[in-house]
C-alpha cells in the first residue's frame, strides 16, 4: 500500500491554543511509520495567538513543496467550523471534511458588529461545495466524555481514522498518537481517539 | 521532539527544517551556539537547548542578536565550532559586528543563519537578506528543503573552516516551519577548550590600512569560492522544453510541483549559493535556452544578476520573474503561483480551473469573519490595556516588538506605532521632545533588555517626560517562552542570576518607578494616574507570568482548570466585558454574554470588568489571586 501513495493532501484548521499542530504531528508520525514520504508547513509566533491556524500535511512520493494547491485536497480537519471555511478553494469532489461543531466566534467581530455564521449555515455552504464526505461531530462533547477538552483534537483524529480515507494501515494512527502524546495524556488521547472512531463507525 | 533530533545515525525521523539546521551543526561538531529568539529561527534554539543538556555543548539565549553573533565570533576566533541564528530582521541588530566580521574572517567554523519571513507571517517586514550575503562579503547557502538544511548547515562548518571565512544559511519560513524525514548522519567529536590565538597579529584590528588589506583578500577568497564551490551547490534538471526555469530555496520545490502538474519537461537549474553565484554555470544554462523564467521568494534578487551575466552569455535570452509583474514581490510563494505562471509563459493550460473553484468558493469565504491573532484568555496584557485606557486615556501611544504589539486592536487601541525592537521607548524620546502631546510607550521585559535600555538612558539624561510600561511577563512570550536576562535560568535550565528591572531601572536614573500586578485594576490605574503626574521619566513594571505558563504549570500539577461563568439573572447585556475587555472566552448571544469553557483559563480577572457583578466563579475556580473560591 505504502509506496502506491502518490499524493495525500491534507489541512488542518483550527484557532490558535486548539491544538492544531500537535494533530499534524501525530498525522506525520503515522505516516513516517507507515513508510511514506511526507512535507508538512505551519506557522509559529504570533500568527498564532488565538489567531486562524493551519498546518499543511502532505504525504505520498510525489510531494516535496510544504504548500498544497487549490484543488487538491484530500482531508480537511478542522477544530472550528469558521476555520473550514477559509479553505472553501481548495476543496473539490476529491475532499473529505471532518469537523467539529463547536463554533468559536472570534471576538473581534463582536467589536466590528460582524456577523458570525450559523453552523447550519456553515455546513450548508460546505455542502454546497461539493465534497466527497462532510462529517460534522461535536468533538468538545466526546473529548469531556473521554476525561477532558484538551483531548478534542484526538477525538477528530479517531473520527478521520474511522472514515476510511487515511493512507494508513489500520492502528498505526493510533499508535502514532500514543507515541506523540505527552506521558500523562496517553490515556486520555486515546480514549478520545476511540470515542471518535465509534462515533462515525456506528452512524 | 527531542527524542528524535538525538536519534541514533542512519535514522531517518520528522523534523522541522529549524530542528533540521539545529542537527546539522551538531553533527559537524558544534561547540557553541548563540541567538536572541525571533520566529521563524527560534527553534534552532530550542533543539539546540535540549540537545546541549545531553551532549554537552553550550547554547544560550543571549541579550540580543548583536550580542549572540559577537558570542559565536569569539568563540570561533578561539577555534571552536560556532552558530549564531536570527530572524531576517535580527540580521539589521547583528549587522555592525557582522559586516565587519567579512574583514576579520575566521578560524573556527562560524556559521550564521539568517531564517527569512516572506509574506511578514511573524514580522514587522519582508526583507530578503540574500542582499546582506552581498554587501557583507559572506558566502551564502539557501536550502531547497529540511534535509538539505541539514546537510548545508553540516557542510558549512567544514568550508567556513577552509576558507576561513563564516558562511550564511539562508532559510525561509517554509524551510524552518516544515517538518520532513530527515536522515539523520554521524555526530562528530567537539573540540570543547579553544584557545584565542590571531593568524596574523593585523588580522582582527580592523584600522584603515588593515581593513584595506583585508578587504582585497575577501574579494580574492570570493572568486576562489565562486569557482570551487559553484558546482557542488548547483543542481541540474535537463529537460526538452525550450523555456529554463532558475529557482532556489523553496520556490524549487513550487517548480517541480507546478511542472508535474503541467506535464512539462524543462530545464530547471537550481542554486544552492546565492553569493557568490556561479556565474559559468548560469552562462552555460543560458546558452541552451531561449527564454528563461526566475522563480525565487521576495526581491529579483537572482532576475537582476541573471540579465547582467546575460549581456556577456547571451544577449538574446528572455528573461522572465518579477520586473514584468508575472510573479509578484510582495508575499510568498506556492505551486499554483508558480504553474500559472509557467503556464502563462508557455502558452498552456493549467489541469485545474482556478478561477471556477474561486467562483464556487466565493459564498463560504463570505461567511468566514475574519480571525486576527488576540492576548490569550488570562493574558495579563490585556489587563494592564484595560488599565492604561481607563487611566491614561488619549496620549500617542509607542508600542513594540512582543504580544503587547496586539494591544493596537480594538477595544484597547494602545498602538499608534510598532516598529522595530526597542523603538518605542526611542521613539518616545522624539515625540515627547517636538511635542506637548502625553506620551506612553510599552515594551515588554525580553524587549527591553535586547534594545530598551540604551533608549531608556537617553531619555532620563536628556531630560524628556514621558511613561514608559514595561510589561514583565518574565519570559519570552511570543516565540514560545524562551528565558531571558530577567528570569533565573538559562536556556539550558540551569539556575542564573536574575537582573532586577527595578533595580536597573532605578541605577538608570528614573526616579518614579512602580512595579504593579495588571490584574489589580485598581493598583494599575492609581499607578498610571500617579505617573503621568510626574515630571520626567515614570516606570510602570507591569508584572504578572504569562497565562500559558501559568496554565501550563497547573495542567503538569494534575490540577484542572475550571472555567468562570455568567449568571444569565444578573447580566443585562449591556457588553461592557466584550467592549472594554475583549476577551476571545466571551459569547455574544444576542441576548446575554456567556463564557466559553472550552476557551476560558479560569483566571478570574474579567470580574470586576463586569458593572453588574455578572461573572462568577464555578466551583473549584481560582480567582486571580490563586486562592481557591467557590461559588
Amino acid at each position: 500500500m505504502a509506496s502506491e501513495v502518490r499524493e495525500f493532501n491534507i489541512i488542518v484548521a483550527g484557532v490558535g491554543g486548539q491544538g492544531v499542530l500537535f494533530t499534524s504531528r501525530v498525522l506525520t508520525r503515522a505516516a513516517l511509520d507507515s513508510g511514506l514520504n511526507f512535507v508538512q508547513s505551519e506557522v509559529h509566533g504570533l500568527a498564532q495567538r488565538y489567531g486562524s491556524i493551519k498546518t499543511e500535511v502532505r504525504i505520498g512520493k510525489d510531494v516535496i513543496s510544504p504548500l498544497i494547491m487549490e484543488g487538491t485536497l484530500d482531508l480537511l480537519l478542522a477544530l472550528e467550523p469558521i476555520e473550514t471555511l477559509r479553505y472553501a478553494g481548495y476543496i473539490t469532489e476529491r475532499t473529505s471534511i471532518v469537523l467539529n461543531t463547536h463554533l468559536v466566534a472570534p471576538v473581534g467581530a463582536y467589536l466590528e458588529r460582524l456577523r458570525i455564521p450559523k453552523l447550519e449555515e456553515v455546513l450548508d455552504a460546505l455542502q454546497k461545495l461539493g465534497p466527497k464526505r462532510l462529517v460534522p461531530l461535536n468533538a468538545v462533547e466526546l473529548a469531556a466524555k473521554a476525561g477532558d477538552i484538551v483531548a478534542t483534537n484526538s477525538v477528530l483524529l479517531g473520527a478521520a481514522d474511522a472514515l476510511g480515507v487515511l493512507p494508513f494501515e489500520e492502528g498505526v494512527l493510533r499508535r502514532a498518537l500514543e507515541k506523540e502524546s505527552p506521558k500523562r495524556f496517553i490515556e486520555l488521547n486515546l480514549r478520545a481517539f476511540d470515542l471518535g472512531r465509534e462515533h462515525i463507525l456506528k452512524r | 521532539m527531542p527524542s528524535a533530533l538525538l536519534s541514533p545515525p542512519g535514522s531517518i525521523v520528522p523534523l522541522l527544517g529549524n530542528e533540521a539546521i539545529a542537527r546539522g551543526a551538531i553533527e559537524a561538531g558544534l561547540d557553541v551556539a548563540a541567538a536572541y529568539p525571533g520566529t521563524p529561527s527560534t527553534e534552532i534554539g530550542e533543539a539546540l537547548a535540549e540537545a546541549a543538556k545531553e551532549l554537552g555543548f553550550i547554547f544560550e539565549w543571549s541579550t540580543n542578536e548583536k550580542v549572540a553573533a559577537e558570542v559565536a565570533i569569539g568563540a570561533a576566533w578561539s577555534g571552536l565550532r560556532a552558530m549564531c541564528f536570527m530572524k531576517h530582521v535580527g540580521v539589521n541588530v547583528a549587522s555592525d559586528a557582522l559586516f565587519t566580521l567579512a574583514y576579520a574572517g575566521t578560524v573556527g567554523g562560524l556559521v550564521i543563519v539568517s531564517a527569512d519571513d516572506p509574506h511578514a507571517h511573524s514580522s514587522q517586514n519582508e526583507q530578503d537578506n540574500r542582499h546582506y550575503a552581498v554587501a557583507m562579503g559572506f558566502p551564502m547557502l539557501e536550502p531547497s528543503t529540511p534535509q538539505e538544511a541539514k546537510d548545508f548547515a553540516y557542510r558549512a562548518f567544514d568550508l567556513s573552516e577552509k576558507y576561513l571565512l563564516p558562511f550564511f544559511i539562508r532559510s525561509t519560513t517554509r524551510i524552518s516551519h516544515t517538518r520532513a524525514p530527515i536522515k539523520l548522519g554521524e555526530i562528530r567529536e567537539r573540540r570543547i577548550k579553544g584557545k584565542f590565538k590571531p593568524p596574523e597579529p593585523d588580522r582582527y584590528i580592523q584600522v584603515g590600512v588593515y581593513a584595506r588589506k583585508h578587504h582585497a583578500e575577501l574579494l580574492e577568497k570570493l572568486k576562489t569560492i565562486e569557482k570551487e564551490l559553484g558546482p557542488e551547490f548547483t543542481v541540474l534538471k535537463d529537460g526538452s522544453a525550450e523555456i529554463g526555469i532558475v529557482t532556489s530555496g523553496v520556490s524549487y520545490t513550487y517548480v517541480l510541483e507546478a511542472l508535474r502538474f503541467l506535464e512539462l519537461d524543462a530545464p530547471v537549474l537550481k542554486l544552492g549559493m546565492t553569493h557568490p553565484l556561479p556565474r559559468d554555470i548560469i552562462a552555460d544554462f543560458m546558452r541552451k535556452v531561449s527564454k528563461i523564467l526566475v522563480v525565487e521568494e521576495l526581491d529579483p534578487f537572482l532576475e537582476e544578476r541573471l540579465r547582467a551575466i546575460a549581456k556577456d552569455a547571451n544577449p538574446s535570452v528572455e528573461i522572465i520573474g518579477k520586473e514584468g509583474g508575472l510573479l509578484p514581490r510582495v508575499g510568498e510563494l506556492n505551486i499554483r503561483l508558480v504553474l500559472n505562471a509557467v503556464a502563462k509563459v508557455t502558452g498552456r493550460a493549467p489541469p485545474i480551473d482556478f478561477s471556477k473553484l474561486e467562483e464556487r468558493a466565493k459564498p463560504a469565504l463570505e461567511l468566514a469573519v475574519p480571525r486576527p491573532p488576540v492576548m490569550c484568555p488570562a493574558c495579563p496584557h490585556r489587563a494592564t490595556g484595560y488599565a492604561l485606557r481607563r487611566a491614561a486615556g488619549s496620549a500617542v501611544y509607542l508600542n513594540d516588538i512582543g504580544c503587547y504589539a496586539l494591544l493596537f486592536q480594538k477595544p484597547f487601541k494602545l498602538g499608534d506605532v510598532t516598529h522595530a525592537m526597542g523603538s518605542s521607548i526611542g521613539f518616545a524620546n522624539g515625540i515627547s521632545l517636538a511635542t506637548d502631546q502625553r506620551t506612553v510607550a510599552l515594551i515588554g521585559d525580553s524587549t527591553f533588555f535586547h534594545a530598551g535600555i540604551p533608549a531608556l538612558i537617553n531619555a532620563v539624561h536628556n531630560g524628556r517626560k514621558f511613561l514608559l510600561v514595561i510589561l514583565d511577563n518574565r519570559i519570552t512570550a511570543m516565540t514560545g517562552h524562551q528565558p531571558h536576562p530577567g528570569v533565573p535560568f538559562t536556556a539550558t535550565g540551569e539556575e542564573a542570576p536574575a537582573i532586577d528591572l527595578e533595580t536597573l531601572v532605578k541605577a538608570i536614573g528614573v526616579k518614579d518607578v512602580h512595579v504593579v500586578d495588571p490584574y489589580d485594576f485598581k493598583a494599575m490605574e492609581s499607578a498610571v494616574r500617579e505617573a503621568l503626574k510626574h515630571d520626567g521619566v515614570s516606570v510602570i513594571i507591569a508584572r504578572r507570568e504569562c497565562a500559558l505558563l501559568t496554565i501550563r504549570r497547573l495542567r503538569r500539577e494534575g490540577r484542572k482548570i475550571v472555567p468562570y461563568r455568567v449568571n444569565p439573572e444578573r447580566c443585562t447585556y449591556c457588553r461592557v466585558c466584550i467592549n472594554t475587555y475583549a476577551c476571545p472566552a466571551f459569547v455574544d448571544t444576542g441576548k446575554v454574554v456567556e463564557i466559553d469553557p472550552t476557551v476560558c483559563f479560569g483566571c478570574g480577572s474579567c470580574v470586576d470588568v463586569c458593572p453588574y457583578g455578572a461573572i462568577e466563579p464555578m466551583e473549584g475556580a481560582l480567582n486571580w489571586r490563586g486562592e481557591k473560591i467557590g461559588v
